[in-house]
Order: C-alpha cells, then sequence, then structure tokens
C-alpha cells in the first residue's frame, strides 16, 4: 500500500537493534515513512533551489533534516552528485558504488594538489546585444558531437541505461595496442624506412583496426598540431591518413571532422617544415588530393563537408595578407575538388588576384628571391587550375570553341606582338629572372601531377612562340611580362588594357554561368596568363586540326 | 433509534437551510442504506467502489461530452479526483485511495503535476491534517466557471445517474459561477482551475482593495526631467521660469543645510504643472505618491553622480539593447548560493554554502596584484577586523560570520553596504569601506532565503522558511513588520520602487503584495505551477514580473492583479529578472544558461487602451533576444544607473 513495503521497516528495524518488532506496527509505520520520506525530499529541493543548483545534492539531503530538527546523515557529503548503480536483475534498485579502497595507496599517494581559489572572470556577454565571438562566449553555431559518445555507443557491452553517462573503458587487446604503439613509433621516427611501408600497406588492408581508428586519428590530429615543423613526420602522417581512408574494412565517417583539419593544416598551413630545402609543396600537393578524395567519398553523406571545405580554402586564397604559401595550399586544394570548384571560385577571383600577385613575381618589386620563387609557385598552381578548367569546358562545348577563338587567337597574337618588345627587353634587362625559372621548371615533374606543367612547357614550344621566351620556353614568362606591360605601358596601350581589364572581368565573373562561351573564356584567360593557357585546349584543338 | 435521531436533525438543518440538493442526496443515500441494510457486500468495499466507479463514470462521461464544452466539464474533474482521493484517505481505505490515485492521475499531470506529487504521499488521515495543502483543499471550496448550457449538462448527468456521491463531493467543495451565454475559451483555462491554497474568494477580495503604484514624488529621475524640460522652456519661451529655476539652484547647493522634507514641498509647489508636459518618458507616466516611510538623506556627492548617470543613460528598446557584462565565477566548487551586484557594477559578491561571504573589487581586478597586496597587509596590520587578508594572493576580501550556508546577499544603492542572509536565521550587515561586519539582524526563526534593500537604501526586507517576511531599518535589530500569510516558505522578495510595498514569492506558488506601512496583503496573484524564485518590478511601478521554477515568467499589473502575459521561454528555473531603467526590456536568467531579453513595451501599450474592457486578450511579450552563456546559469542581473546590464553566473562544469 506504501511504496515502502513493511519487509523494509522490519529490516530498519533490525538494524537499529529492535529485533521483535510486530508486523501491525511495520504495516502502521509504513506509511508514515513514505510520508516523512516526501517531506524531507520537498524540503531538500527547496534547498537545492536556494543553493541556484538543479541537481540534489547529499547537502541539500543534511539541510532539509536540520531544518526538520533531524540529526543529519553523516559520511555522504560530496561535492558531486552521488552516482547510482543499478542492481543486477532488478528493476529498481539502485545502490551507491562504494569501491574498497586500499588503505595502502591512501597513505602513500601523494597529497593533492590545493584546489584553485574562486576568482572572478569579466567577458562581455553582448555588446548592444550582439554577443562578440570570443572564447568567453558559447559558440554561434553548435558544434559537432565530440566522437566520444559514439565510441562508447559503440562498445558498451551491457546496456544499463544509468551508466551510460559513466565514462566507458574502452578495452582494447593487448595486440592492438602493440600495434598502435608500433605504427605511431614508425610514423614518426622511421618514416623513411621499408619498414613503414610494409605498415602503410597493412593499413590499408587488415581487416581488424577499427577499434583503433579514435586512437589513430587522436595521434594523428595530436601530432600534426606538434611537429608543424618536421616535414617528413606530417608527410608519413597524411600518408597514414590516405592509407586509413583506403582501407575498406574501416568505418571512418565518425572521424572525419577529426581528421579533416589535419589534412587542412597540411594543406595551408603558413609553414611547414623548418629547413628551406623542404619541398611542403609536394605535401600541400599530397594532402590537397586527400582531401578532395575525402571530398568525393563522404561529400553525399556529410552535405556540408565540400562547402565548409571550400569555405576555409576560399578563405584562405582571399585573404590577401595570407603567405603565398597558404594562397598555394589552397588554390591546389580548390583545384583537387574539381573544374566545377575552380570555374565557381577561383575564376571570378582570378583577375583582382593576378593584379595582386603580379608584383610579387617581379625581380624589381620583390627582392626576396625566396617569396618571388613561391609567387611564381602560385601563378603556376593558378595557371594548371584554369587551364584544367578550360580543359574541361572545351571537352563539354566543343562546338563552341572554334568560331570565336580565331578572331581572338588574332587579336591575342596582336597582343602579343605589341608587347613582344618590352618583353625582350624585360627578358633581356633581367637575366637575374631566370635562375629561379629554371629551377621551377626542374622542380615541376618531382610534384605529384607533373603531366600539365609539363605538356604546358612542351606545347608552348611547338605552339610556335619560340622567340619570345628565348631560353627557358616556359609560356609563363612571357605572359608576366605582358600583364605587367598592361599596367605599364604608355596611355593609349593602357586605354586598351582598361577596356579589354573590364570585358574580360565580366567574362570571368559570368564563368560560373552554364551556358557561358567557352571561347570568351579562353580568351579572357588568355589575357591573363598569355599562351601558356593555350596547352590546354590542345586536344581539340588536335582533334579539329585532324 | 440514535441513528435515526440524527438523521432527522440533519434533515430538519437542511431543511431550514434550504440547501435542497444536500437534502436529495442525503436523503437517496439513506434510502439506499436502509433498502440494502442486508447485503451481501461488505459496507467497506461498497464504500470504496462508490468513489472509483463514480468517478470513472463522471470521467468518461465528461470526456465523451459534446465538444464545445467539452473541456469546461473536464475542468470539473480535477477537483472531484482530489476530493474523492483525500475522502477515501479520509475514510481510512489506504490501499482503494491508492489504486484510486494511480488509477486516474494520469489525466492531471499535465495541469497539476506538482500538487499530486504532495497529495502522494498522503496516506493516513493524520497526513491530512498535517499537510497544509491537503488540509486548505479540504477546507476551501473551488471555483468553477461553467456556462449556463454546461451546468445543465452536469447536473442532468448527476441526477440521472443516481450518482451521488459525485453530487456530494461537487456540492461540497465546488462552487459553480454559472454565466449565461458561450462556453469560455480554452486558452483561458489554464489558470481558472489552478487550485489554490487560500480560496479564491479571499483572494477577490484582497485583490479588491486600493494599490498605489505610483512613484514616489519628486524622485531624482523626475528632477532631471523637469531640469530638461525647464530648459527647454527656458529655450522656448521668454525666461519666465527663471526665478524658479534659480531657487532649484540654490536648494540643491546648500543641501547639506536644508532638510530633505521642506526641500521637497518647495519643489511640489513649485511644479505641480509640469508633470502633465513631460510626457515623453515612461517613467513620468506614472502618477505620484507619497512616501510612508521617512526616507533617508542622500548626500550631495552621491546624488550629484547619480544625476550624472541618469543624463548618460542609454535608452533601451527593442531596437536598442543593451551591452550585457558578464562576471564569472571560477572555481566554486559548486558552493555559490548567490550573487549580488553593486548598481554601479564595480563590487560584486558571492554568497558561498561554506558560510563565506566574499567580495569582489572589479576595478582592481585588472591591477597588478602586487600593489594590492601591500595595500591589503598593511590595512590588516591596523584592523584585526580586516578577515580577508592574511594571505595576500587573494583578490578578493572575505567576510566570515554566518554559520551557515550564504543564501542571498545585496548591496545598498550608494554600494557602502551589504546584506547578506543565511540558513543560520541571521542577516548580517557589512560595511564594504572598512570590510567588517557592523550588524547581525537575529529575528526569523528559519533559514532566510532572501534579502534586499530598498530602492532608498537604509530599509530592507527578508524573507524566510518561516512562512514570514520581514522589514527592517538598519538602525533597528529587531524588525519594523512582520508579513505573514503565506502558505509555504517565501523564496524571493522584492521593493516597490515607492517603496510603500513589497512583493514576496512563495513555494505556495503565490506572490503577494503587501503594504509596508500596514503590513497587510493587499494583492494575491495566482497562477504560477511552481515555486516562484524571482520577482522584478517595473521601474513605473505599475507591473512585476515573476518567475518560477519551471521557466514561466508572468508579468502582473499590479492594479487589476492580473497578469498581463505569461512569458514561456525558459527551460528551467529562472533565477533571476530586471527590468531596464526606463522599463522597456526585461532581462531573465535562468539555469538553462541563458539571458533572454523581452520587450515589454509592444505589449504593454495596447494593453493600456483596452485595459477597462475584461476581454482577456493575451498578448504575449515578444521575446527580443537570446544570449547564450558557455555553460554558465545566470544567478544575477543588475541594470547599471547607465543602463549597462551585469550579470553574474557561476561556471559549472560539463
Amino acid at each position: 500500500m506504501s511504496i515502502v513495503p513493511k519487509e523494509t521497516i522490519e529490516v530498519i528495524a533490525q538494524s537499529i537493534g529492535i529485533s521483535n518488532l510486530s508486523s501491525d506496527v511495520a504495516q502502521a509505520l509504513s506509511p508514515d515513512v513514505e510520508y516523512r520520506l516526501r517531506e524531507i525530499m520537498q524540503e531538500a529541493i527547496k534547498c537545492m533551489r536556494h543553493s541556484k543548483r538543479t541537481v540534489l545534492t547529499a547537502d541539500d539531503v543534511d539541510s532539509a533534516l536540520n531544518l526538520r530538527n533531524v540529526e543529519p546523515v553523516y559520511g555522504l557529503a560530496s561535492a558531486d552528485p552521488l552516482r547510482f548503480k543499478r542492481a543486477v536483475g532488478h528493476k529498481d534498485l539502485f545502490y551507491i558504488d562504494d569501491k574498497d579502497v586500499d588503505f595502502k595507496e591512501v597513505i602513500e599517494a601523494p597529497l593533492p594538489k590545493a584546489p584553485l581559489d574562486t576568482t572572478i572572470v569579466v567577458h562581455w556577454l553582448a555588446i548592444e546585444g550582439v554577443q562578440p565571438a570570443i572564447p568567453e562566449n558559447a559558440p554561434v553555431e553548435a558544434l559537432v558531437p565530440p566522437s566520444e559518445n559514439k565510441r562508447s555507443e559503440h562498445n558498451k557491452d551491457d546496456g544499463l541505461p544509468v551508466d551510460i553517462k559513466l565514462p566507458v573503458k574502452h578495452v582494447l587487446s593487448r595486440e592492438l595496442q602493440l600495434y598502435f604503439e608500433k605504427i605511431t613509433e614508425l610514423t614518426v621516427t622511421k618514416y623513411d624506412s621499408d619498414l613503414f611501408k610494409e605498415a602503410l600497406r597493412s593499413l590499408a588492408a587488415d581487416s581488424g583496426l577499427h577499434p583503433l581508428v579514435p586512437y589513430f586519428s587522436y595521434f594523428i590530429a595530436d601530432e600534426v598540431t606538434r611537429s608543424l615543423n618536421n616535414l617528413p613526420v606530417l608527410f608519413a602522417l597524411m600518408r597514414v591518413v590516405r592509407s586509413l581512408l583506403q582501407n575498406p574494412h574501416i568505418h571512418i565517417e565518425p572521424y572525419l571532422h577529426q581528421l579533416m583539419p589535419s589534412m587542412i593544416t597540411c594543406l595551408v598551413a603558413k609553414r611547414l617544415g623548418n629547413r628551406l630545402a623542404d619541398n611542403h609543396w609536394e605535401l600541400r600537393d599530397f594532402s590537397a588530393n586527400l582531401a578532395a578524395s575525402v571530398c568525393r567519398r563522404f561529400g553525399h553523406v556529410y552535405h556540408n563537408l565540400q562547402s565548409r571545405l571550400t569555405k576555409t580554402l576560399l578563405h584562405a586564397f582571399l585573404d590577401p595578407s595570407k603567405a603565398m604559401t597558404q594562397h598555394y595550399g589552397a588554390i591546389q586544394g580548390l583545384a583537387a575538388l574539381g573544374p566545377s570548384v575552380v570555374r565557381l571560385l577561383i575564376l571570378p577571383n582570378l583577375e583582382p588576384y593576378l593584379q595582386l600577385l603580379e608584383p610579387e613575381m617581379l625581380l624589381e618589386k620583390q627582392k626576396n628571391e625566396m617569396k618571388r620563387k613561391e609567387a611564381w609557385r602560385v601563378y603556376g598552381a593558378l595557371l594548371r587550375a584554369a587551364g584544367k578548367c578550360l580543359y574541361d569546358r572545351m571537352k563539354l562545348f566543343p562546338g563552341l570553341l572554334t568560331p570565336p577563338t580565331r578572331p581572338f587567337s588574332r587579336s591575342n597574337g596582336r597582343i602579343a606582338t605589341s608587347s613582344l618588345p618590352n618583353k625582350r627587353k624585360l627578358s633581356g634587362s633581367q637575366p637575374i629572372q631566370q635562375p629561379p625559372l629554371k629551377k621551377l621548371a626542374v622542380d615541376g615533374p618531382s610534384g605529384p601531377m607533373p603531366s600539365v606543367p609539363i605538356t604546358a612547357n612542351t606545347q608552348v614550344g611547338a605552339e610556335g612562340f619560340p622567340s619570345i621566351s628565348g631560353d627557358s620556353g616556359l609560356g609563363a614568362s612571357s605572359s608576366s611580362g605582358q600583364v605587367s606591360n598592361e599596367s605599364t605601358s604608355g596611355g593609349s596601350q593602357r586605354d586598351k588594357g582598361e577596356d579589354r581589364a573590364t570585358m574580360m572581368s565580366s567574362a570571368l565573373t559570368q564563368a560560373w554561368k552554364e551556358d557561358v562561351d567557352a571561347g570568351h573564356l579562353l580568351a579572357s584567360l588568355f589575357e591573363l596568363f598569355g599562351e601558356a593557357i593555350f596547352s590546354f585546349t590542345q586536344p581539340v584543338e588536335m582533334s579539329m586540326f585532324l | 433509534m440514535e441513528d435515526e435521531e440524527i438523521e432527522k436533525k440533519v434533515l430538519a438543518y437542511l431543511k431550514k437551510k434550504c440547501f435542497l440538493q444536500t437534502e436529495l442526496a442525503l436523503q437517496e443515500e439513506l434510502g439506499r442504506f436502509s433498502s440494502s441494510f442486508h447485503p451481501d457486500v461488505p459496507r467497506p468495499e461498497s464504500g470504496a467502489l462508490r468513489y472509483h466507479d463514480g468517478y470513472s463514470k463522471l470521467r468518461s462521461w465528461a470526456y465523451s461530452s459534446l465538444d464545445l464544452y467539452k473541456h469546461e466539464l473536464l475542468r470539473v474533474l480535477y477537483p472531484v479526483f482530489i476530493h474523492c482521493f483525500m475522502d477515501l484517505v479520509a475514510a481510512g481505505y489506504m490501499q482503494e485511495a491508492r489504486t484510486f490515485f494511480h488509477t486516474f492521475r494520469e489525466d492531471h499531470d499535465l495541469m497539476h503535476l506538482r500538487d499530486l506529487q504532495k497529495l502522494e504521499g498522503v496516506l493516513s488521515p493524520q497526513h491530512l491534517e498535517e499537510m497544509e495543502l491537503a488540509r486548505s483543499l479540504r477546507q476551501s471550496k473551488v471555483n468553477i466557471k461553467l456556462c449556463e448550457y454546461s451546468y445543465d449538462l452536469l447536473l442532468q448527468y448527476l441526477q440521472k445517474t443516481q450518482a451521488l456521491t459525485m453530487l456530494g463531493i461537487i456540492n461540497e467543495h465546488i462552487n459553480f459561477q454559472v454565466s449565461p451565454g458561450q462556453p469560455t475559451s480554452i486558452s483561458e483555462d489554464a489558470d481558472v482551475v489552478s487550485l489554490m491554497g487560500s480560496s479564491h474568494e479571499i483572494a477577490k477580495q484582497i485583490n479588491q482593495k486600493e494599490v498605489h503604484w505610483g512613484l514616489l514624488e519628486d524622485s531624482l529621475e523626475e528632477r532631471l526631467e523637469r531640469a530638461h524640460s525647464d530648459s527647454e522652456k527656458v529655450e522656448g519661451e521668454n525666461k519666465e521660469v527663471d526665478p524658479d529655476e534659480n531657487k532649484k539652484r540654490s536648494t540643491e547647493g546648500g543641501k547639506q543645510v536644508v532638510p530633505v522634507k521642506k526641500l521637497k514641498k518647495d519643489k511640489v509647489v513649485g511644479t505641480l504643472g509640469k508633470n502633465v508636459r513631460s510626457e515623453t518618458s515612461t517613467v513620468s507616466m506614472a502618477p505620484r505618491v507619497k512616501a510612508e516611510l521617512t526616507l533617508p538623506v542622500m548626500p550631495t556627492e552621491a546624488e550629484q553622480s547619480i544625476l550624472e548617470d541618469l543624463r548618460n543613460r542609454v535608452q533601451l528598446s527593442s531596437l536598442a539593447m543593451p551591452s550585457v557584462s558578464f562576471y564569472t565565477f571560477v572555481n566554486t566548487h559548486n558552493g555559490l548560493n548567490c550573487s549580488a551586484i553593486s548598481h554601479d557594477g564595480s563590487l560584486v559578491a558571492g554568497g558561498f554554502s561554506d558560510s563565506s561571504l566574499k567580495v569582489w573589487d572589479v576595478s582592481k581586478i585588472g591591477q597588478a596584484a602586487k600593489t594590492f597586496n601591500t595595500q591589503g597587509e598593511g590595512e590588516a596590520s591596523e584592523n584585526e577586523l580586516l578577515l580577508g587578508s592574511d594571505d595576500g594572493k587573494r583578490s578578493y576580501t572575505l567576510f566570515q560570520g554566518h554559520t551557515g550556508p550564504v543564501y542571498s546577499a545585496t548591496f545598498c544603492p550608494l554600494g557602502e553596504f551589504l546584506l547578506s542572509s543565511s540558513s543560520d536565521s541571521t542577516i548580517r550587515l557589512w560595511s564594504t569601506k572598512l570590510n567588517s561586519n557592523l550588524v547581525c539582524y537575529k529575528g526569523h526563526n528559519y533559514p532566510v532565503w532572501d534579502v534586499q534593500f530598498s530602492p532608498v537604501g537604509h530599509y530592507f526586507a527578508s524573507c524566510s522558511h518561516d512562512r514570514t517576511a520581514r522589514v527592517w531599518s538598519m538602525d533597528k535589530i529587531k524588525p519594523l513588520r512582520i508579513m505573514a500569510g503565506h502558505l509555504s516558505d517565501v523564496d524571493c522578495i522584492q521593493w516597490h520602487p515607492n517603496c510603500n510595498y513589497i512583493s514576496t514569492g512563495s513555494s505556495d506558488k503565490t506572490v503577494r503584495l503587501w503594504d509596508v506601512q500596514s503590513g497587510e496583503c493587499v494583492r494575491i496573484f495566482i497562477g504560477h505551477r511552481g515555486m516562484v524564485l524571482s520577482l522584478a518590478m517595473s521601474p513605473d511601478g505599475r507591473y512585476m514580473a515573476s518567475g518560477d521554477e519551471d521557466g514561466t515568467i508572468m508579468v502582473w499589473d499590479l492594479s487589476t492583479g492580473r497578469c498581463v502575459s505569461p512569458l514561456m521561454g525558459h527551460s528551467s528555473c529562472v533565477w533571476t529578472l530586471a527590468f531596464s531603467c526606463e522599463g522597456t526590456v526585461l532581462a531573465s536568467g535562468s539555469a538553462d544558461n541563458t539571458v533572454k531579453l523581452w520587450d515589454v513595451t509592444a505589449s504593454m501599450k495596447p494593453l493600456r487602451i483596452d485595459d477597462n474592457k475584461t476581454g482577456g486578450t493575451i498578448n504575449r511579450l515578444r521575446l527580443l533576444k537570446v544570449l547564450l552563456t558557455k555553460s554558465t546559469p545566470v544567478y544575477t542581473l543588475q541594470f547599471s544607473r547607465r543602463n549597462l546590464l551585469f550579470t553574474a553566473g557561476a561556471l559549472s562544469k560539463c
């Protein structure tokens, strides 16, 4: 009749030394015990509210007992709420998990640190109604829930609902732990050994690795931030990521949010590696392809994955205060996502960007050779991205190409010739400019996408402008000269240049439209890049030629 | 024989008093009783069953009645349910009462969860006597509004089915207010059937009393405005008021000598006509009343600084939102019970469960610790009472004296005094200048939940678990007034801007307004479904906001005693409420880690126009802005005189 059964009363009576409690008395006591319990709880809740809390603690019950002039129950006070466990086999029987403590351990344990003293931190919660984005304020958009929850869901053994909130111990077999230690050690120390290659192969193929994925993803994220100036390690880490992505037995999706930042770091970080000789360009290219492959694979599952990536990259690309290396990474990352992304995001910004880039590439403007080299790198990447996009368009609309190119190529020719003497002067007067270019050409093939630049170089050579850039044969140099001419040459030519600039910027801004004329696009790209862009039209022209 | 005599007498009594239905019921019952005098079923069984059957029939009838009248009829069910249960308990059928309660409680869980939880524990007739809720329910009648037709339907049903038990309960405990015409709309239901301990009748009677909700005459705001309008007038017309102004200047200059009362009279005489003109501001629209308490004299420097603040006040509205500065208490180890912020935001106090009270001087937080350190030590050597600086690293002043958790703290308007109330049933007055305890006020018998300084200082009010609220003045160690009447703990207290009234919120789910001078209860506000945790008064003195543990905020009109509109939005306890200085924005802070800003003007303005109509159009106040904190429940809100919002809370580990 009451929720306190009379058996309980009897047990309690025995525990305080009354052994012969008659069952009538117990029967009569039980409703009163329940009423008193409820009364105490009611008072305890009041105390909880006045302590401005929403969780009842043992202290509240003590003060409630105090209010009723009852001796408090000693030994349960603690700052944390009590943790109850459900007794196995009973629906609603709970007990407090009271672990055995080894006396020796308690004595030998070092003294705990003194608790920190209370202090006040002041910040603006809002300024004229707008919340500033500072770390003291809650983030405006809800973050992705941490992987911990998912992990505990995967590994929970017994579905006791009470225990869900307790930290779940993650049981890893001894073998897996060894494996993990070995792999991480290899990654950090022996990244160029054959053993590491074997390890990568194992990571890409072994089936039993899934329990390790959270640890790997944490390790990668952690290690990338730690060894930003150690290029080989970064590279090794990215290779591990690639292997993990390749492994068909691993369900990697829940950990992507942890891996993506690392990849993006390796793509657009300002400095990767600490030596000048470090070939961080290669790492950037590698990470760009990695990130793009992730987008291709999981883009349909997480719709905002690609948009978030492109947003980050575009942000890096459009910020003039960012370093050239970051721009390079951003361009490569966007280019790896496919021609349509290039068309949507890079091409509309191409012209203003080149205007910014150009002084960086010129000797007289940028004295730092390193920086100049970087600028040329960026230029190459831009050219490649734009060219690939153009190539893609041409393939789609081969018919559109031919008629408009002709007049344009003619006019182009005129411009090219008009700029020719200047160019000669330029290259003649500044022979120092060439060495970096040459180096660039040498560096080119070592990149992960060597095919495009090479065809560009050779193609320009074959196009029939051998006289322009005498020794190197790199189309880019001529175009840079031409662009610089447009801005530096005399009055009449500048007018023309401005006309052209407006025209082509309109063509570029229109580039995102599906039905844009590929020819216009080509023309405007030609304006910016010069003949180098023709290399990308080659197959079509070849087919026409045939 | 004997029984029959009694029955006869009773019948005679009923006849005399014209209790026709009861008489009928009694006769019917008697007839039934005599007819089944030798029953095969034992009587107790049938007694308990009668309730069960009767109620379940009534219930199914009400649920299957006409849609239009259904909600009205359903209202009847709850009181019937409760009284059936209590009758069963009173008659000693414990088991049956339990089963009955559990069979039907679901119907009422939504509306009356808390009451049901309380009643669930009632298991013997003694408990009925002991529990104040049950007792008052037994004693009082519930008012239920029904339209004519619903009433007819109900009567027909009860007579047709001969459900005498139900009829008895309904007659005994429900008072029908039959209104002609159509049934009332459902939206109005919410607060109609909240069964309160005190009967609605009393509440109604009390709410008939007159409340002078206006502002004090000659407040500083008024003076400032007058100065404004004067200067305008000076510009617009010829220097007609010049002597008046001169007079004011001179009085203001020589205030140290001139007693305030005299000054006030001067002003009132001088500016009677001007009140009409300055109607642009919301504050000035309020009527003026005389202060019933002798007001303390304010030092001139303080007055000047306040006037300066008032001149620089930012006008807030739905378009111009306030800036909010947040004081986060870190490393509190779950020990922070309350916090208080001085009016200028320079001092922050925290009351802890380890009986300590700590005060931070925010202006010094940024400064190098060293200078503060040496300063502190020097003071310590001079003054034994300075408890806070035995360890030089502390960034705060520690006030020790209480012997139980500190539940509330409040700064006086000028910030030189601090009051704290504690579970040791005392209130202590501290000086922030001397860093020491000045007075210990003893009077309450149980933990003092809340203490608040009056808007003019000097006076303060406290409320306690002993179900009373008390009004004190700083210079007397005994309370000036004791307000008794709440049926449960008084949890929060707030002064009316004109200092003539205080309002109290209680665990009995009501808010009451008390006249400070007479100590009488002048308003009872019924409508909350949980314990009332926070109160705020609008600066024009007309409205009051109260927040409860469910997260509901209600805005009340003091003069009518009605709820202007309930504000739903918070999902957890509303710890604190504050009106902006000109009363356009209401801020609320809650355990759900948000500060919400509500537009008060949006709904008040139209309401003023159709004030006279009793048509209950509930227009909700508009939620302007939700400001999310980083896992920090908001304990205190305080608008500065310049309308900067200070908030405080303790970071809780997630």
